[in-house]
C-alpha cells in the first residue's frame, strides 16, 4: 500500500499526469471511505454526495499533503470532517422535538438491505446510540482495523483517550444488543 | 407496634418486575447471548448500494475538479512559418495590384467624364474662334469661286440634287410603309392607349 501511495502522490504531482493519479487516488480508497461515511451519516444519497465532496476536498487541498503522515489517514480525516458537517447540518434541518439518536436508529432500519441479519441491524442501531466520539473510534477501530496512533491523527485525541472510549464504546454496544435482540 | 415480631411478617417482593422477565432470561442464556462477544461477530456492510455508484462519484469528481481541455497548439517550424509569409505577402500583393488596376481603370473612365476645366474650355473657345474665322474666309472664297463655277456646275448640281432626292425619297418611302404597315397591325384601342402613353412620357420629360 505504502508503494502505491508513493505512486498516485507522483502521478497527482505531474500536471500532466494529474487526472490519472485523481483517479488512481479514487481506485485506491473509495470503497473504504464511503462505507467509514455511510455509516456515520447513513443515508445513501448523503454519503455519495459527501463521498464525491471528499475527494474534491483532497484535490483542491493536496498541495497541502506531507509525506510525513500516511494518504489514507489524511483522506480519512478529510472524509470524517465532511461526515460531520453533513450531519451537524441534518440535526440543524430536525424538528426541536425529535431525538436524533431515536432519528438515526429509524434512519438505520429504513437503509438496511432486505436480507440483513437482525443483529447486524441492530449493531448499527446501537453504534448510533453512542456519543460522537465514541462513535468515531469505535467505526474506525472495529470495521476499518486502523491503529490508534492513526485515528489519534485523524480525530485529534491522545491513543489514552480513545482506548478508553473504544472499551465503553463496545461495552454500551454489547449491553445494547443483550438487551434488544430477540431470536 | 410494640408487639412487631419480623418474624411473623409476611416475605413479600414489592419491586415492579418487567413481563416475561424470566422467559426473555431463558431465551438468553439458551440462546448464547448471555456471553455474546462483539469481536466475534461478522464484519459486515448492510446498508443497500446504488448501481454504478463509484463510477459515478467518479465522473463528477473529475468533470468537477479538471480544467476544461484546451484546443491543442501546434508548433511551428520557422521554415515553414518563413514560407506562410512569403506566401501570404506575395498573394497579398497581388490582389492588391490587380484591385488597384481596376480602380485605375475606373478612374481614367470617370475622368473622361469629369467636366473641362476653365483654361481647357477657354482654350477650346479660342481654337473654335480661330477655326471659324478661318471657314468665314475660305466661305467668302468659296463664294467667289462658286459664283464663276455656278454657271458650270448648274446643269450638273442640277442632275445630282435630283439624283439624291430621289435616294432620300426613295429611303423615306421605305420607312413610311414599314411605319404604315407596323401601325396597321395595332388595332384602333391600341394605338389610343399608345398615344395617351406617349402624353404622359411628354409630361415626364417636361418634369424631368
Amino acid at each position: 500500500m505504502k508503494i502505491k501511495d508513493a505512486e498516485i502522490i507522483s502521478l497527482m504531482q505531474n500536471p500532466r499526469t494529474l487526472e490519472q493519479g485523481v483517479r488512481a487516488l479514487m481506485d485506491a480508497y473509495q470503497s473504504r471511505l464511503y462505507w467509514h461515511i455511510r455509516r456515520i451519516i447513513v443515508d445513501g444519497d448523503l454519503a455519495q454526495d459527501t463521498l464525491q465532496d471528499t475527494f474534491i476536498k483532497a484535490y483542491q487541498n493536496f498541495h497541502q499533503f506531507k509525506n510525513d503522515s500516511q494518504l489514507y489517514t489524511w483522506l480519512y480525516r478529510i472524509a470524517t470532517n465532511e461526515a460531520l458537517q453533513q450531519i451537524n447540518k441534518l440535526k440543524k434541518m430536525q424538528k426541536t422535538d425529535e431525538d436524533p439518536e431515536y432519528y438515526m436508529q429509524n434512519l438505520v432500519a429504513d437503509n438496511t438491505s432486505g436480507d440483513a441479519e437482525e443483529i447486524q441491524i441492530l449493531l448499527q442501531s446501537a453504534i448510533q446510540s453512542l456519543p460522537e466520539k465514541q462513535k468515531l473510534v469505535f467505526m474506525m477501530r472495529y470495521y476499518d482495523d486502523l491503529p490508534y496512533e492513526e485515528i489519534s491523527k485523524i480525530v485529534d485525541m491522545s491513543v489514552g483517550t480513545l482506548k478508553t472510549n473504544y472499551h465503553y464504546a463496545k461495552q454500551k454496544i454489547e449491553d445494547y444488543i443483550k438487551e434488544n435482540y430477540q431470536k | 407496634m410494640k408487639d412487631f415480631d419480623l418474624e411473623k411478617l409476611e416475605r413479600k417482593n414489592i419491586y415492579k418486575v418487567p413481563e416475561n422477565l424470566f422467559e426473555n432470561i431463558q431465551g438468553k442464556v439458551l440462546s448464547g447471548m448471555n456471553d455474546f462477544d462483539l469481536e466475534k461477530l461478522e464484519r459486515k456492510n448492510i446498508y443497500a448500494v446504488p448501481d454504478n455508484l463509484f463510477e459515478t462519484v467518479q465522473e463528477n469528481v473529475i468533470n468537477s475538479v479538471m480544467p476544461v481541455k484546451k484546443a491543442p497548439i501546434f508548433k511551428l517550424n520557422w521554415m515553414y512559418a518563413a514560407a506562410a509569409s512569403l506566401a501570404l505577402i506575395f498573394g497579398a500583393t497581388f490582389v492588391f495590384n490587380n484591385t488597384n488596376d481596376n480602380i485605375a481603370e475606373q478612374k481614367y473612365a470617370v475622368n473622361e467624364q469629369k467636366p473641362k476645366t476653365e483654361s481647357q474650355m477657354a482654350y477650346e473657345t479660342l481654337e473654335s474662334d480661330l477655326t471659324s474665322v478661318e471657314n468665314n474666309n475660305q466661305t467668302v472664297r468659296n463664294q467667289e469661286n462658286k459664283k464663276a463655277v455656278a454657271a458650270n456646275n448648274d446643269r450638273a448640281e442640277t442632275v445630282n440634287d435630283n439624283e439624291k432626292n430621289k435616294t432620300v425619297k426613295a429611303v423615306s418611302t421605305q420607312k413610311e410603309g414599314q411605319m404604315n404597315e407596323y401601325l396597321d397591325s395595332f388595332s384602333t384601342s391600341e394605338i389610343s392607349e399608345l398615344a395617351s402613353n406617349s402624353t404622359q412620357d411628354v409630361y415626364l420629360d417636361v418634369y424631368n
